[in-house]
C-alpha cells in the first residue's frame, strides 16, 4: 500500500472521505492599525476580490489575478497579515487576553503572534519562542512591519520554557506538526507514519514542559495543522490521563473530535475539540486546556 | 547612508537621524537596549522580563553598524507622529517608491516642513502613511522629470529581506 493509500484510507476510517481541495488565500485585518471597514474598501479599490470568512471575526478570503496579496503596499504597512483561515481559530479561543502574560511557544513566522498583539491591543506580554534562528528572522520582520511592541522574542526551544522563570496566565502551543496535504502538494510522498509518531512524541513533550510554566488557572490552547491523530485528539487523551488537564468547551468552526480512533475509546471529553476536515480551509485540530480542578 | 560615529550613546544616533527631519522625539534612555548592534525600545512593563537575553524586544528602532544608526519603519511612523519633513506623493509614484524608484517632481502633491537640500524626508502616501525616506534634493523649481528625493529605504523591504533570506 502506498504512503497516499496508507493515509487517505485512515482518514475515511476517521470518518471522511478524501477529496482534493483548492485553498482559497485568507489575509486576517490588523484592527490595532485600520479599521476593518477602512480596509476592505481598500483592498477592493486595488482590484483585490474579498470576501469575508463566515467563522473569522477579522478573517476574509483575498485574491487578485493581477498580482500577489503578499506584495502590496497595505500588507507591507502592517494593516493585514497573510495568515490561513483555520490558522486564525487558535488566538480566538483564549478568554481575555489583555493586559495577560502570554507564551507564544513555537511563534515563528509570527502571524498568530501578532494576532494576539492585535487582540491584546499590544497591552501585556508576549514571550514567543522558537527553535530556529532563521525563522526568528521572519518573526521580527512580521513584528515590525505590523508596528508590534509588546513582545520579546527568544531563540529557545520550547522545551526549555520554563528557565525563563515566568508563569504565564495564556500559552499558545501552535506544535511543529506533520502538516497536511491541503497546504504541501507532496505530502503523501514525504510523510510517513513514523514521523507523525516521532511529532506526537516532541508535541507531547512541549505540552508537558510548558505546562510547567502556566499559572494556576491559567488556559492552554493547543492546534496543529495535522489530521494525524497520533498529534491531535491522542495526545490529548494523553495529556488528560498524564498531566491532569482537562478539555475546555470552544464554540469554532469544526466537527467535534474524535472519542473513538482506529477502535480506541478515548475521553469523552475530547469532543470539545475541534478537528477541521479540509474543505473551506487546511486541516486543523485545536482545542483549549486548563488544570483539573481538585474535586 | 546615516551618520557615522564610532562612539556615541545610543540616544545620540537616534536624535541625529531624527533631526535630520527637522523634528524631535523624546525617548525614554533607560528604556533603549542594544542588541547585537540592533537597538529596541522596551516598555516599563517589558523592561523586567528582558534581562535574560533575547532575539528581539519591545519596538525595534534600528541597527548601528559600522558606525552608521540604520532606522526601522517603526522610527520612521514616530517621526512621521511628529510631523518631521515630509512629501506626500500620488499613488503611482507610491508605488514607484516602494518598488525601491526615487520620487520625481510630478509625482509630489504636498510638501511638508521646509527641508533643504541634503535633509531626509519622509515619503507619505495620501493616506498620510510612512512608506519610507529620502534625501530631499530640493529641485522643486526645476523640470517636472527631476528627482526631487533619492529613496533611502521603503517598505519594500520587507519583501527584499524575505527574498533573501529565501537564498
Amino acid at each position: 500500500m502506498s504512503s497516499r493509500d496508507f493515509f487517505i484510507s485512515r482518514y475515511e476510517e476517521l470518518g471522511w472521505k478524501y477529496h482534493n481541495i483548492m485553498l482559497e488565500q485568507a489575509i486576517r485585518i490588523n484592527t490595532m492599525n485600520i479599521e476593518a471597514t477602512d480596509i476592505v474598501e481598500r483592498l477592493k479599490s486595488i482590484g483585490i476580490t474579498i470576501k469575508k470568512v463566515p467563522f473569522l471575526n477579522q478573517g476574509y478570503w483575498a485574491s487578485s489575478p493581477k498580482f500577489s496579496v503578499g506584495a502590496t503596499s497595505e500588507y507591507l504597512l502592517g494593516l493585514y497579515s497573510i495568515q490561513e483561515a483555520a490558522a486564525q481559530m487558535p488566538v480566538t479561543l483564549f478568554t481575555h487576553l489583555e493586559d495577560k502574560m502570554v507564551l507564544d511557544a513555537c511563534a515563528a513566522p509570527g502571524g498568530k503572534t501578532v494576532q494576539m498583539a492585535d487582540s491584546m491591543h499590544d497591552t501585556g506580554v508576549i514571550i514567543a519562542l522558537d527553535l530556529k534562528k532563521e525563522r526568528l528572522v521572519a518573526l521580527a520582520n512580521h513584528l515590525e512591519r505590523c508596528h508590534i511592541s509588546n513582545t520579546i522574542v527568544h531563540h529557545i526551544d520550547a522545551r526549555h520554557a520554563a528557565r525563563l522563570g515566568i508563569k504565564f496566565d495564556r500559552i499558545l502551543l501552535d506544535m511543529p506538526c506533520s502538516g497536511n496535504f491541503a497546504t504541501d502538494k507532496n505530502w503523501f510522498k514525504q510523510r510517513t507514519l513514523k514521523d507523525v509518531e516521532r511529532n506526537a512524541a516532541l508535541q507531547r513533550e512541549i505540552l508537558t514542559e510548558t505546562l510547567k510554566t502556566l499559572a494556576g488557572d491559567g488556559e492552554i490552547v493547543y492546534s496543529t495543522c495535522s489530521l494525524e491523530p497520533e498529534e491531535d485528539e491522542l495526545n490529548i487523551d494523553w495529556a488528560i490521563g498524564s498531566l491532569n488537564l482537562e478539555v475546555q468547551t470552544i464554540n469554532c468552526y469544526g466537527q467535534r473530535g474524535l472519542t473513538n480512533v482506529f477502535g480506541k475509546r478515548l475521553d469523552s471529553s475530547l469532543e470539545k475539540c475541534r478537528r477541521i476536515w479540509p474543505e473551506q480551509t487546511q486541516g486543523f485540530f485545536v482545542c483549549k486546556l486548563k488544570r483539573r480542578k481538585a474535586a | 547612508m546615516q551618520t557615522k560615529k564610532k562612539e556615541s550613546s545610543l540616544t545620540e544616533f537616534i536624535d541625529d537621524f531624527v533631526n535630520r527631519f527637522a523634528t524631535e522625539i523624546t525617548i525614554d534612555r533607560t528604556l533603549l537596549v542594544e542588541h547585537s548592534g540592533r537597538v529596541f525600545l522596551l516598555t516599563e512593563n517589558l523592561k523586567k522580563y528582558a534581562s535574560k537575553g533575547f532575539y528581539y524586544a519591545g519596538t525595534y528602532l534600528g541597527k548601528i553598524k559600522s558606525g552608521r544608526f540604520f532606522p526601522s519603519f517603526n522610527l520612521l511612523n514616530m517621526i512621521t507622529e511628529k510631523k518631521g519633513n515630509s512629501i506626500v506623493v500620488n499613488k503611482k509614484t507610491a508605488w514607484l517608491f516602494v518598488c525601491g524608484r526615487d520620487v520625481f517632481k510630478k509625482g509630489i502633491i504636498k510638501v511638508s516642513g521646509s527641508p533643504r537640500k541634503g535633509d531626509y524626508v519622509l515619503v507619505l502616501n495620501t493616506y498620510d502613511e510612512c512608506l519610507g525616506f529620502g534625501r530631499f534634493l530640493n529641485d522643486l523649481e526645476g523640470k517636472k522629470r527631476n528627482v526631487v528625493a533619492e529613496n533611502l529605504l521603503d517598505i519594500g523591504d520587507f519583501l527584499r529581506r524575505e527574498r533573501r533570506s529565501r537564498n
